[in-house]
C-alpha cells in the first residue's frame, strides 16, 4: 500500500483526538481530555492488571470466537444446502438472535457456571457466562453468512459439478464449501467486531478483564482510566478483525482484488 | 429412425415452404430418402431420443408451458443446433437431457434408458461460464476425472496443449479472457470424456472474432473424437456453421417449426460462412425464426404490462 493511503488513515484516526480535544477543553468538567488520559495510559502500561485484563479479554474473545466458527460455519454450510435441515433448525436460531446480549446476562449467572482454571503461571477464572455471551455475538453473523454465502452460489456450479460426474457430498466439498467462504469470511470478520461488543457488555456485568476495568474506574471515580479501558478496547477490536481479514485473504487467492 | 439427410430437391422444396406448414414437419422426421449428400462422418443410431416431451412452471401459480409435445430425435455422433428466439424453451429442452429437470410429460431416452439425473456421459457447458472461480484452471480441468480418482494427467496436459492453454494451469478463471476461460471449460468437458456435449449459448458472451474461432476449435473437436453435440443458439450463422441439422423453434410454447439439414462438406472453416450454400441457408433460417422472434417479444410484453 502507498504512502498516501496510509496517510489518509492516520489521519482519521487523528481527527478522532482534535474532536476529543475540543471537546474537552469547551465540555464538562467530568470528560478528560486527550492529555490527561495519555499519561494515565502510560502509568497503566506498568501495571500487571492492566495486563491481565487484556489477556483475559483476548482470550475470552479468541475461545468464544473460535468457537462461535467452529460451530456456525458447519451449521450454516448446512442450513443453507438442505433444506429440511434448514426447516428444522433455522426458525429457532431466528428465535434467539434478536434476544440483547444483555438480557441473557441473569440467565448466565444463574445458570451457567464458573470454572477456575489453573495453568501453573497464570490462573485465571472461566467464567461461562462471560464466553457464552461473547459466543453469541460472533456466532450469529457467522451463521448468517455462511447460510448466506450457500444461497449465493449459482445453480449451475452445482450442476456444472454433477454433470461431471459429482457425488452430492463431492459437490458439498467442492462447490458449496469453497462458494461459500467468501461470505463466510465476511461473517467472521463482522462477528469478530460483535464478540467485543457482547465481550465488553458482559464483562461489565459479570466481572474480569477489560470490561470490568472500565467499569469500575466509572464506579471509582477515576474518569481517565474510563477512557484508557475504551482506547484498549478499540485498538483490540481493529487489531483482532484485521488479522481476520488477512487470513481470510490469504485463504481467499482466488477472489478478484483479493489483496488486502 | 431414418437419417434425416435431405437431398438437394427437398432443400429447395422447403425453402419455398409457408411458414404456416410447419405442422407437417415439426416433429423433426424427415421421410424423405438420403440422396447420399457427402457428408464427413456419418451419424449412427438415435443416441437422444424426445419422446412428445412437454415441460410445465408454475411459478407463482402462472402455468406457463415451455415446451409442448416435442420430438427430436439425435443421432449417434450427431452435431445438432437449436436455434429459437430468447424464452422459446431451447434452454428447458436441453435441461431436460442433462437431467437437471424432469419431464412434465413424455420422455427422454439416452441409448434407450430414461434419463435419471445428471451423469458424466452427458457433459453441459453453460451460457455463463461456470468454470469454479474457486479452483485453477488446471484442477478445473481435472475435475471430472478427480471425482473418479481417475485422473489421466497426459490427456488433461494435451487438451490444454490443444487449446492454447499450457502455461495457464495455476491461474484462476479470473485471470484469463472470456476465450480463454471458454476453452478452459471445453477442456474441463472433454477431460471428462462425455458421449452427449450439450451446449447452451455458450459463445454468446465473446467478440466476434474470438466466437468465430470458438466455434472453429469447437468443430476441430468434434471431428477429432466421436462425439454427440446438442448445442443451442440464437445466432443464426453460428447455428448453420456449426451443424448437421438445424432444429429451428417456435415462441413458446416451444415446439419445433423446422428442421434444416445442412449439406455443407465439412471440415468446414470461416471461409464457408461466405459461400452461397450458406448465405441461402441463413436466408431460409432467418425467415423462419423471424416469424417467432415476433411472438416471442409480444408475448414477452405482454407479460410484462400483466405482471
Amino acid at each position: 500500500m502507498d504512502g498516501a493511503r496510509w496517510a489518509k488513515r492516520g489521519v482519521s484516526i487523528a481527527s478522532i483526538v482534535v474532536v476529543w480535544f475540543v471537546a474537552a477543553s469547551i465540555g464538562p468538567s467530568t470528560l478528560p481530555g486527550p492529555v490527561a488520559v495519555a499519561s494515565a495510559f502510560v502509568g497503566y502500561l506498568g501495571e500487571p492488571v492492566y495486563w491481565n485484563a487484556v489477556v483475559l479479554s483476548s482470550l475470552r474473545v479468541l475461545g468464544s470466537f473460535t468457537l462461535a466458527a467452529v460451530i456456525g460455519i458447519p451449521l450454516g454450510l448446512l442450513i443453507g444446502w438442505n433444506v429440511v435441515f434448514g426447516d428444522f433448525t433455522f426458525p429457532a436460531l431466528e428465535l434467539l438472535r434478536p434476544v440483547p446480549p444483555i438480557a441473557w446476562i441473569p440467565f448466565g449467572i444463574l445458570v451457567l457456571p464458573s470454572v477456575a482454571i489453573s495453568l501453573g503461571v497464570i490462573g485465571f477464572e472461566v467464567s461461562a457466562t462471560v464466553i457464552f455471551i461473547t459466543f453469541l455475538g460472533a456466532f450469529f453473523p457467522i451463521l448468517l453468512n455462511a447460510i448466506e454465502g450457500v444461497r449465493g452460489i449459482d445453480e449451475e456450479y452445482s450442476r456444472a459439478a454433477h454433470s461431471l460426474g459429482a457425488a452430492d457430498w463431492q459437490t458439498f466439498r467442492h462447490v458449496i464449501y469453497p462458494g461459500a467462504l467468501p461470505s463466510v469470511h465476511t461473517g467472521m470478520v463482522v462477528g469478530m467486531g460483535l464478540a467485543w461488543v457482547n465481550l465488553v457488555a458482559a464483562e461489565m456485568i459479570s466481572g474480569g478483564g477489560l470490561g470490568f476495568m472500565t467499569w469500575s474506574a466509572y464506579t471509582g471515580g477515576s474518569y481517565p482510566v474510563i477512557f484508557v479501558g475504551m482506547i484498549t478496547i478499540g485498538i483490540l477490536g481493529y487489531v483482532s478483525s484485521t488479522i481476520v481479514r488477512y487470513i481470510g485473504a490469504s485463504q481467499l487467492p482466488w477472489m478478484e482484488g483479493s489483496t488486502v | 429412425m431414418s437419417k434425416q439427410e435431405s437431398d438437394a430437391d427437398d432443400r429447395a422444396e422447403n425453402r419455398n415452404q409457408d411458414t404456416n406448414g410447419y405442422e407437417d414437419i415439426q416433429n423433426g422426421h424427415r421421410e424423405s430418402g438420403s440422396a447420399g449428400s457427402e457428408r464427413a462422418r456419418a451419424t449412427g443410431e438415435a443416441l437422444v431420443e424426445i419422446n412428445e416431451l412437454t415441460k410445465t412452471y408454475d411459478p407463482d401459480g402462472a402455468h406457463v408451458v415451455a415446451v409442448e409435445d416435442l420430438d427430436l430425435d439425435i443421432g449417434d455422433n450427431e452435431f445438432v443446433t437449436v436455434l429459437g428466439p430468447s424464452g422459446c424453451g431451447k434452454s428447458t429442452v436441453m435441461e431436460c437431457i442433462a437431467g437437471y429437470l424432469e419431464p412434465t410429460e413424455g420422455e427422454v431416452l439416452i441409448n434407450g434408458d430414461p434419463v435419471a439425473g445428471p451423469d458424466p456421459s452427458r457433459g453441459v457447458v453453460f451460457q455463463s461460464n461456470r468454470l469454479f472461480p474457486w479452483k485453477t484452471i488446471g484442477q478445473n480441468a481435472r475435475f471430472g476425472p478427480q471425482m473418479r480418482n481417475d485422473v489421466d494427467d497426459e490427456r488433461i496436459q494435451q487438451l490444454l496443449d490443444d487449446t492454447g492453454l499450457t502455461g495457464f494451469e495455476d491461474s484462476y478463471p479470473h485471470e484469463l479472457s472470456g476465450g480463454m476461460q471458454q476453452r478452459a471449460e471445453l477442456v474441463r468437458l472433454l477431460a471428462n470424456d462425455p458421449e452427449v456435449m450439450l451446449m447452451d449459448e455458450p459463445f454468446s458472451g465473446l467478440d466476434a472474432m474470438t466466437k468465430e474461432l470458438m466455434q472453429e476449435m469447437l468443430l476441430d473437436i468434434w471431428e477429432e473424437e466421436d462425439r454427440t453435440v446438442l448445442f443451442i443458439t440464437h445466432d443464426v450463422a453460428e447455428a448453420i456453421f456449426l451443424a448437421d441439422r438445424v432444429v429451428v423453434m417456435t415462441a413458446r410454447p416451444g415446439q419445433i417449426k423446422d428442421v434444416i439439414d445442412v449439406d455443407i462438406d465439412r471440415p468446414r472453416d470461416s471461409s464457408v460462412l461466405t459461400s452461397e450454400a450458406f448465405n441461402e441457408y441463413q436466408e431460409r433460417a432467418s425467415d423462419l425464426i423471424h416469424d417467432e422472434a415476433e411472438r416471442a417479444m409480444e408475448q414477452k410484453q405482454q407479460e410484462t404490462q400483466e405482471a
